[in-house]
């Protein structure tokens, strides 16, 4: 697949390490990663754990800056940009489904999926229209006025995968969405994500699940910080 | 750059953090009521002076006889060498022409009998020209005139308290009552006036100066009470009516004169410098009460810092953190001003109950001193932790627990 591919790649990382400085000494995030993603395009990202693929996706989603090389969108490098510019961009054009979540406590549900258009000055109305929209999408309007704290580990992701959506990404960024949810929710959740691809959103995925991952059109695999091929993977994988 | 709804999404965490709003308010409640109830108690002390010499009138000067010597102490009796006479009072009102009234009093105590009843109570012989000059007057009838004072005539006018002593509802105008065994007819009964300067105005008998120094067989006069035309010319006065007399008296200084607007406006100095010091060690609570946010508020952030985290992940700029934080603590100073002057006015006012002699009043100025500086307290005291809150790294804070 992956017939959408322009000759200018929505997302290009050139040569990124991540490297933090932890109390222990320097541990590697990432290492010396090449990556393009198209516009439109649904990519997989699989790999075993603390290989990097959170700290991937937090770059990805500008919450994080490389310690080196480049990262641009549009053709754009996002290292000059100022804090606001990326609040302003991540508002606008990315969804991020974090790992843990990421919702405010003692909040409710529908709360949670307003707050992106809270910041993208939405008025009030408008905001509590769409934020139960998109609830009811992911089958939570019935727990709107629930606290967050109040809700399952799947009905907080299903939530959290609400605010993703709610100010209509281009880039929607999930860190293992499907991991708290059964089956069949996975399933719902996965036909959801599909349906948004198909309408043009860029997806990135991170997933421990092969049958997920092959719905994506490609997949991308990573070991250490460092992109590998799906032979090595599989070797490393045993 | 578009608006955001930040009072929305502070009043949100504010009502979702109930009891540490509170608990931070109570800083600044309690402040705002200290200060209002200190001020309150302060200027009620003032008024309740005030009330004590109103009446007195500052334009008067009051000459005693017998000199203050500089050795100190009050006039004594036996040492007066010359009294003061009818004779000063008429000079003073001949040739005092920045003088208003002049008023000549003879003070003494007499037993007042009407039928079975009797009282002992102050008597004052004075002029008509009292009533100008301590600003007392008759409700009923009239206060004694010229000629009564000339012909020495056994005439009195009654305090309230007397009246309703002697008669209670009876009618005394007309009747005699007798004043230390001698008989005198009740030409009027003053107006209602209460207590001045520990004297009970109601509790009075007014005769004529002549007749008083008659009855109590003297022939000086306690004081004369002397209205300057002109406050300002209350010193010039001073000076022209020392002059007056010191040639009347021989050249000797043998009197002493009262400016007692000088004496109570440096007592009015001290009880006004006393409110702004009571003002000032509240004020300094409600600076502790600022603090107070303050420190709650560099709690939050440190609490805070996943949900700062989680709103700049979403989009929340630098700026609308900032207007979050710093309207959280102005709010919570503001509703803390305002339960403060509540629970200030609220205290005064059962003050003024459990006290009732101490007239508390509250001065608007307290009011609104204090709620401005509540309100800049919250303003002044946030900006710190807000800022703070603002500058964090979105990754950094999304990562602490
Ligand atoms: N803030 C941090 N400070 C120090 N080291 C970190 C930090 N975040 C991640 N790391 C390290 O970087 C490496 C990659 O972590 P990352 O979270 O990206 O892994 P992951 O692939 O998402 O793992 P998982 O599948 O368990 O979520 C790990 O070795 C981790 O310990
Ligand atoms: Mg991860």
């Amino acid at each position: 697949m992956g017939s959408e591919a322009a000759s200018e790649p929505l997302l290009r990382l050139r040569g990124v390490t991540k490297l933090y400085e932890a109390g222990a000494g320097r541990v590697v995030g990432l290492s010396d990663v090449d990556l393009e993603i198209g516009a439109g395009e649904f990519v997989a990202v699989m790999g075993p754990s603390g290989s990097g693929k959170s700290t991937l996706m937090n770059i990805l989603g500008c919450l994080d800056v490389p310690t080196s090389g480049t990262y641009e969108i549009k053709g754009k490098s996002v290292a000059g940009l100022s804090p606001d510019r990326l609040s302003e961009l991540r508002n606008r054009e990315i969804g991020f489904v974090f790992q843990v979540f990421h919702l405010l406590p003692r909040h409710t549900a529908l709360r949670n999926v307003e707050l992106p258009l809270i910041y993208a000055g939405v008025p009030r109305e408008e905001r509590a229209r769409r934020a139960l929209e998109e609830l009811r999408a992911v089958g939570l309007e019935d727990r709107k006025e629930h606290l967050t704290n109040e809700l399952s580990g799947g009905q907080k992701q299903r939530v959290a995968i609400a605010r993703a959506l709610v100010n209509k990404p281009s880039l929607l960024l999930a860190d293992e969405p499907t991991g708290n949810l059964d089956t069949r929710s996975g399933d719902e959740l996965m036909e959801i994500l599909a349906g948004l691809n198909a309408s043009g959103v860029t997806v990135v995925l991170v997933t421990h699940d092969p049958a997920i991952a092959r719905r994506a059109h490609r997949t991308v695999y990573i070991v250490d910080g460092k992109l590998v091929s799906v032979e090595r993977f599989r070797e490393i994988r045993g | 750059m578009t608006r955001i709804d930040f009072v929305e999404v502070a009043f949100d965490s504010l009502r979702i953090n109930r009891l540490r709003s509170a608990l931070t308010m109570l800083g600044v409640i309690i402040g705002v009521a200290a200060v209002i109830l200190l001020v309150a108690l302060g200027q009620g002390t003032k008024n309740y002076v005030e009330e004590q010499f109103a009446g007195l009138g500052s334009n008067i000067l009051i000459v005693t006889p017998g000199k203050i010597e500089t050795k100190g102490g009050p006039p004594i009796i036996g040492s007066v060498r010359h009294k003061l006479t009818l004779n000063d009072s008429r000079i003073l009102e001949k040739k005092g022409y920045l003088f208003a009234g002049v008023a000549p009093v003879v003070f003494g105590t007499a037993e007042v009998r009407y039928q079975n009843r009797s009282r002992n109570v102050s008597i004052l012989g004075v002029t008509p020209a009292f009533q100008e000059v301590r600003n007392l007057h008759v409700e009923i009838g009239s206060f004694l005139g010229e000629a009564d004072v000339d012909a020495r005539r056994r005439v009195c006018v009654l305090g309230r308290t007397v009246k309703r002593e002697l008669f209670g509802n009876a009618n005394a105008l007309g009747q005699t009552v007798k004043v230390a065994g001698t008989l005198f007819r009740v030409v009027g009964i003053m107006e209602k006036k209460g207590i001045s300067l520990g004297i009970d105005i109601d509790d009075l008998v007014f005769v004529p100066v002549r007749t008083a120094q008659e009855l109590f067989d003297i022939d000086g006069l306690f004081e004369i009470l002397v209205s300057v035309r002109n406050k300002n010319d209350l010193n010039s006065g001073k000076e022209l009516a020392t002059s007056l007399l010191k040639r009347a008296h021989n050249r000797n200084e043998d009197f002493t004169i009262t400016n007692q607007a000088a004496i109570l406006s440096s007592l009015y100095t001290i009880l006004d410098t006393l409110t702004y010091v009571l003002g000032g060690i509240a004020a300094i609570s409600l600076l502790v009460g600022g603090i107070g946010i303050m420190n709650i508020m560099l709690v939050t952030v440190k609490e805070r810092t996943n949900e700062i985290g989680i709103r700049k992940a979403v989009g929340a700029r630098n700026r609308d953190i900032l207007l979050q934080f710093l309207f959280e603590s102005t709010a919570l100073a503001t509703a803390g001003g305002i339960v403060g002057i509540l629970a200030g006015v609220a205290g005064a006012y059962a003050l003024r109950l459990l006290v009732p002699k101490l007239p508390v009043s509250i001065p608007a100025w307290s009011i609104l001193l204090s709620f401005t500086f509540s309100v800049f307290v919250g303003v002044f005291f946030g900006v710190y932790p807000a800022k703070k809150a603002a500058s964090l790294n979105p990754i950094e804070a999304l990562r602490y627990e």
